[in-house]
């Protein structure tokens, strides 16, 4: 310190402590002591009673954070403060400027002449490199003030205080050439940072400026802590320039590298850079909330908490409703975790809660959260009623509501089937009046308007909510006490009072919310469920509610308990946009809203039903009888009672006589007596709808039974759907009728696969050869054969070999294989015209053992002849000409001794249809002789044949013989002969054809018959020619036989075969068209038929 | 292979639609914060620097301590970015440009709605494959 540096002696004196007096000598004292010029008085505070008022305070210009309040210089006058002024100014006009002046002139002479100049600053040179073994220290040399170094710098100083800014520079820059050389690095990075200063003021050369800035950054951080404050005062400088120049967010930079280890520092400086970030152009948001992170997490880690919460909160704006789950998290976490430590648990809570769902989050981090929450929400000692608690999600699109008005549901599965299903199901059983209301309707005038767009529930009865609970998390959790939130307005008159003025709203205040679920006298029953949840799982919950009384129930929401604090709500209409209600009427104006709303009403009789032993899996064919039973629990008796089942090919309601009957003995032939009664019964049950007796009603705490005949048709998963109808007695009500609706699912596997083939009989007119096969397609089963009865218009079915030959056991083994064959016949209508109805005719054949005395079943009565119409429906279009096959079959005896009760005994499979479509419609055979013996050396020989041709079709056809001489037919059939003689001989399985001389059998498909034309055409020589018409055309009428005469003649005796004819039929259109597998016309290739001709001598 | 690398998927929303860590250091919770903290705060100098430049490789865009971040921002301006503490820009380049092309065959696919998450479990495995291979 340079020890002749200016002096000046000031001395104050307050007026209020006392006289001036004391003050002058004291004065007087202080000139003796230290020369007149450089002492000086100043008396203050000349106000008498301390109330001099200033409009604000006087040093507010200067000192920026004083404050108005603490009332400063109260006893200062005008006077005072203009004297003040004067002093100040006086002082540095006249003494401390001067004297810099006058300073800077001799430093700046002495400079000049040590160090400018080449000569100086060569020397200057030298003589430093010389020293610069000599010391070492980190620090550099010391300097004395009055060595040349400190002189420069001292010349620098002034002449930048007195703006002198070139010479300042010039100094500066002179000296840290020194410094850098001596190593003195504090002072180097010192003069940097005066020289960037300079440049700043000058404001010129910016990357100078900064440079210079940076150049002493960096020195004083090298230096390490023992400088952090310098480095700290460089850095503020350096960002001040910058923030002058608008470049504020290289300020945050500098300020982020000013952070050092001292934290609170940090925190600040880290703070002052989210600022600078902010406050750039564009903000830079992201930065912003970092760098506040950053300056939280210094904050906390010195204890700041308050000032931590401050920046994590200004943070959490600019992370708001963001996607980055971790930032999201910490930062809700952290200031969660500081409030709590605060003490202020409420907001605390408020943060946790915003974490609590975070699915992304580790396993150990979740419980954390999880712990961290619960544990403060106990501290608050408060129950918490969060609405919308993350935990456990709810899945909104889950909610389901299953509520029974006039629709009730027997099982929860038959309430979870498409409304469309049941709708249409009961299409024409429900009365129309209620099903589509109109304006015009009376029934509507009962229900005021805003009452219908809700939804009507009964007394006692519950409604069910399904919902959906998610646990996001990957750790357990226990839910405690789910229950709905519902409100029920009791006021039942409503209901009247306001028919006539529909547009009341309801009144709020009427309203009275119950929530208490235990309270037995509550007007409602709310179920509550706990359930815990596995991490990541989802449970369907079923909760109800049952109002008790009659009014307006709203389910508002559902509640929760996570732990025994935190009551988690959620609100269904909040976001009802969502929601999917399966059981919603389909009204043009739907509001979703409206279908959480109930109108209760009086409690009505309500009939469950059920049938007992349907099975859930069973074997294509079973045929079986079932009961249902109808229960009725309430006071009220119920009658009309209708029913009708989706799928009466399964399943149809028998008579009531069947009830109690043993089955399968009472499906056995009796006389003929019953029979007609069947049929009455049978016709009804074509009907969609089963009406049950008149006189039945099911009385109160009573129940029904109903017999029921199941057969499973075809092998699949089937659903049955089944709906009973019933209206109350005795009760006034708006509902008139209810409908039970049941629901089965059933597995049918298959059984037996049974085929028939029918192939007409080329010898006979009207037979046919009928064979059947059968494959046992289950794994285990064994199935006894029983019977084989046709079903149709007039036929008789016959055994063509006995049974024992084909299948001595009479029983098909898991995967066995049979084929039988047997005759068919057709009988002329004449033989049954007694019999009303043609359809119901059948014939029988025992395939069982014989010497079984076994009745046949009466395929021709319920519920056989029931369920063979609805195959009959269901297996195609009807049409004349087809035979329909039922074949039955028991298991195998010693299977069901030891089978579970509800074995099937009996399967019934009918085949329907089997028709001759697949032939030609027209059948012919010729006849005539088939030896001659002729002289031919007297005349040709001329044979006549007849042809007798058959239409089978129900359309009359035109039919048209031509013959054609041999040769040209000759090359054909052999061609015939190559592409056939390939064919699979499988087919011919007991059927092959032999051209046998008196009876030909041929299998009379087209492709067979001409396999057998091409068989001895080989060498034959043309030595026949038709005669006589080479074409005949002839109109056959529907199922009418013509004969056709045909001449040929023989010129040599030998083996003739008369095959080369063909038969062109076309078969006229009819009305109703039958669909495109009739053949509408078609050509046939003629039979073989030999002819000998013998030379007679 | 670097020891710690995070690489993140932005969509054109700012929102984080894949995130992997493919770097060999253990995990550690706080690393991932941290990793997302600079990854976002990072996204303010994607913002300056993409208009500046037609290339979509924009290079080490801003550190965090020896953290640096590397960005690469496709025509659609997601942004593909990882944060590494290696110097390999090569490696880094031709592994942006394969992400590149794996993501282009996710928007490729009709079902996938762009700027949703990606959940392809076949796409995460290509990222870490190409992860191991180029840094």
């Amino acid at each position: 310190m340079d020890p002749k540096v200016l002096k000046h002696y000031l001395l104050v004196h307050d007026n209020q402590d006392g006289d001036s007096e004391k003050a002058t000598k004291i004065l007087t004292e202080m000139r003796s002591t230290f020369g007149p010029n450089d002492c000086q008085l100043l008396c203050i505070n000349f106000s008498q009673d301390g109330q001099t008022r200033h409009k604000d305070t006087p040093w507010s210009t200067f000192r920026s954070d004083a404050l108005a309040t603490e009332h400063l210089g109260r006893f200062l006058k005008l006077d005072d403060l203009n004297e003040i002024k004067n002093l100040m100014q006086e002082l540095s006009s006249k003494h401390i400027i001067p004297y810099m002046e006058q300073k800077i002139r001799l430093l700046n002479q002495q400079v000049s002449s040590t160090r400018k100049g080449f000569r100086n600053q060569f020397k200057n040179l030298w003589w430093r490199k010389g020293k610069e073994d000599a010391l070492d220290t980190t620090n550099g040399p010391v300097y004395t003030f009055s060595s040349i170094e400190s002189q420069i710098r001292v010349l620098g100083d002034y002449a930048f205080m007195l703006r002198d800014y070139e010479l300042a520079v010039s100094s500066y820059r002179l000296i840290s050439t020194d410094y850098k050389l001596d190593k003195a690095w504090k002072r180097y990075a010192g003069v940097q940072e005066m020289i960037g200063l300079t440049y700043f003021m000058l404001d010129q050369s910016r990357k100078e400026a900064e440079y210079c800035m940076e150049n002493a950054f960096n020195t004083y951080l090298k230096l390490g802590s023992a400088v952090q404050q310098n480095a700290t005062r460089c850095g503020l400088w350096w960002i001040e320039m910058l923030k002058t120049r608008n470049q504020i967010k290289e300020a945050a930079t500098v300020y982020f590298r000013i952070c050092g280890e001292d934290l609170l520092h940090s925190a600040v400086m880290l703070e002052q850079a989210s600022f600078c970030y902010l406050l750039s152009k564009p903000p830079m948001l992201h930065k912003y909330g970092f760098h506040l992170v950053l300056s939280g997490d210094h904050y906390k880690k010195c204890d700041q908490i308050k000032h931590a919460i401050r920046t994590y909160r200004n943070a959490v704006s600019v992370y708001r409703g963001t996607t980055w789950n971790l930032i999201k998290d910490r930062v809700h976490f952290h200031i969660g975790q500081w409030y709590a430590s605060l003490g202020m648990y409420d907001v605390a809570v408020t943060h946790m809660l915003e974490i609590l769902a975070s699915s992304h989050q580790s396993k150990t981090s979740q419980e954390l959260f999880l712990r961290d929450f619960l544990h403060i929400v106990q501290k608050t000692g408060k129950t918490f009623e969060v609405l919308k608690l993350q935990l456990p999600v709810i899945n909104i699109s889950s909610l389901k509501v299953i509520f029974e008005d006039h629709r009730t549901y027997a099982s929860p599965a038959a309430a979870s089937i498409k409304e469309g299903v049941w709708r249409s199901l009961e299409e024409d059983m429900i009365p129309s009046l209620f099903a589509k209301s109109n304006w015009l309707d009376v029934q509507s005038k009962l229900i005021p308007r805003k009452y219908k767009e809700s939804n009507i529930c009964v007394a006692g009865e519950a409604i069910i909510v399904d919902i959906e609970f998610k646990n996001p998390l990957q750790i357990p959790i226990s839910i405690l006490n789910v229950s709905l939130i519902c409100e029920l307005s009791a006021n039942p008159e409503e209901l009247n009072s306001e028919a006539n003025s529909s547009n009341v709203e309801p009144q709020n205040d009427e309203y009275k919310t119950s929530t208490s679920t235990g309270d037995i006298n509550s007007s409602l029953v709310l179920s509550e469920v706990d359930f815990s949840l596995e991490g990541g799982e989802t449970i369907l919950v079923q909760l109800t509610v049952t109002p008790r009384v009659e009014g307006i129930l709203t389910i508002v929401g559902v509640k929760w308990k996570l732990s025994s604090s935190v009551v988690g709500l959620h609100n269904f209409e909040s976001n009802s946009v969502n929601k999917r209600i399966a059981k919603g009427r389909r009204k043009p104006k739907h509001s979703p809203s409206a279908d959480l709303k109930f109108i209760v009403i009086k409690s009505l009789p309500r009939l469950q039903g059920f049938i007992p032993s349907l099975p859930e899996k069973t074997y294509a064919g079973d045929l079986r009888h079932l009961v249902l039973e109808l229960n009725n629990q309430s006071k009220f008796p119920v009658k009309n009672l209708k029913m009708k089942i989706s799928n009466p090919r399964f399943l149809n309601a028998g008579n009531q006589s069947y009830l109690n009957v043993e089955f399968s003995a009472c499906l056995e032939k009796k006389l003929n007596v019953e029979q007609s009664v069947g049929h009455a019964n049978a016709k009804k049950m074509l009907q969609n709808v089963f009406h049950f007796p008149e006189d039945i009603s099911v009385q109160e705490e009573t129940s029904l039974s109903w017999p029921l005949w199941f057969h499973a048709a075809v092998p699949g998963n089937i659903s049955l759907y089944i709906t009973v109808y019933y209206e109350m007695e005795n009760v006034s009500s708006i509902m008139k009728f209810r409908t039970l609706r049941m629901h089965y699912n059933l597995q049918v596997l298959p059984s037996l696969d049974v085929s028939f083939e029918l192939s007409p009989c080329p010898s006979r007119l009207e037979e046919f050869l009928l064979r059947m096969d059968v494959v046992n397609k289950t794994s285990s089963e064994c199935f006894q054969i029983h019977q084989l009865s046709s079903v149709g218009q007039q036929w008789d079915v016959s055994l063509l070999q006995p049974v024992d030959s084909i299948l001595p056991s009479q029983s098909l083994f898991a995967g066995q294989v049979l084929s039988c064959f047997f005759m068919l016949k057709y009988h002329r209508k004449s033989s049954t015209s007694e019999d009303s109805n043609p359809l119901f005719l059948q014939s029988d054949v025992r395939l069982g053992p014989p010497g079984n005395s076994e009745a046949l079943f009466d395929v021709c009565s319920s519920p056989l002849a029931d369920f063979h119409d609805y195959e009959r429906l269901y297996q195609g279009m009807s049409c004349q000409g087809n035979v329909d096959f039922v074949f039955i079959t028991q298991l195998w005896r010693g299977n069901i001794d030891s089978g579970a009760p509800h074995r099937p005994l009996l399967f019934s499979h009918h085949v329907c249809h089997c028709s001759l479509s697949s032939f030609s419609p027209i059948s012919w055979f010729v006849d005539g002789p088939r030896t001659i013996q002729h002289n031919f050396s007297a005349s040709p020989c001329g044979v006549n044949l007849k042809m007798t041709i058959n239409n089978s079709s129900d359309a009359a056809s035109s039919v048209h013989v031509k013959t054609f001489d041999p040769p040209s037919s000759n090359s054909q059939s052999i061609d015939a002969t190559a592409s056939q003689s390939g064919l699979p001989l499988e087919n011919q399985v007991g059927w092959f054809s032999i051209p046998a001389v008196n009876d030909t059998k041929v299998i009379t498909t087209d492709a067979l018959a001409k396999r057998i034309t091409k068989s001895v055409s080989l060498e034959s020589a043309p030595q026949f020619i038709w005669t006589g018409s080479s074409s005949t055309k002839l109109k056959l009428q529907p199922r009418a036989t013509a004969e056709v005469p045909l001449q040929i003649c023989v010129f040599a005796p030998g083996i003739y075969d008369l095959s080369n004819y063909a038969l062109n039929w076309n078969l006229a259109p009819i009305e109703e068209s039958q669909g495109e597998a009739n053949k509408s016309s078609g050509e046939c290739q003629g039979y073989p038929y030999y002819l000998t001709v013998v030379q007679s001598t | 292979m670097t020891s710690t690398a995070c690489f993140i998927i932005v969509s054109r929303n700012d929102i984080p639609i894949y995130e992997a860590e493919v770097g060999s250091a253990a995990k550690r919770e706080d690393a991932a914060q941290l990793h997302q903290f600079v990854l976002h705060a990072a996204l303010d100098i994607v913002q300056d620097l993409a208009w500046t430049t037609s290339a979509m490789f924009l290079k080490a865009i801003d550190r965090f301590n020896d953290l640096v971040v590397s960005v690469y921002v496709t025509a659609g301006h997601t942004r593909f970015m990882l944060l590494h503490d290696s110097r390999n820009e090569d490696g880094i380049k031709s592994f942006f440009q394969e992400v590149h092309e794996l993501y282009i065959k996710i928007l490729l696919n009709p079902l996938y709605l762009p700027g949703s998450r990606i959940t392809s479990s076949h796409f995460d495995t290509k990222v870490r494959a190409l992860a191991r291979k180029y840094l």
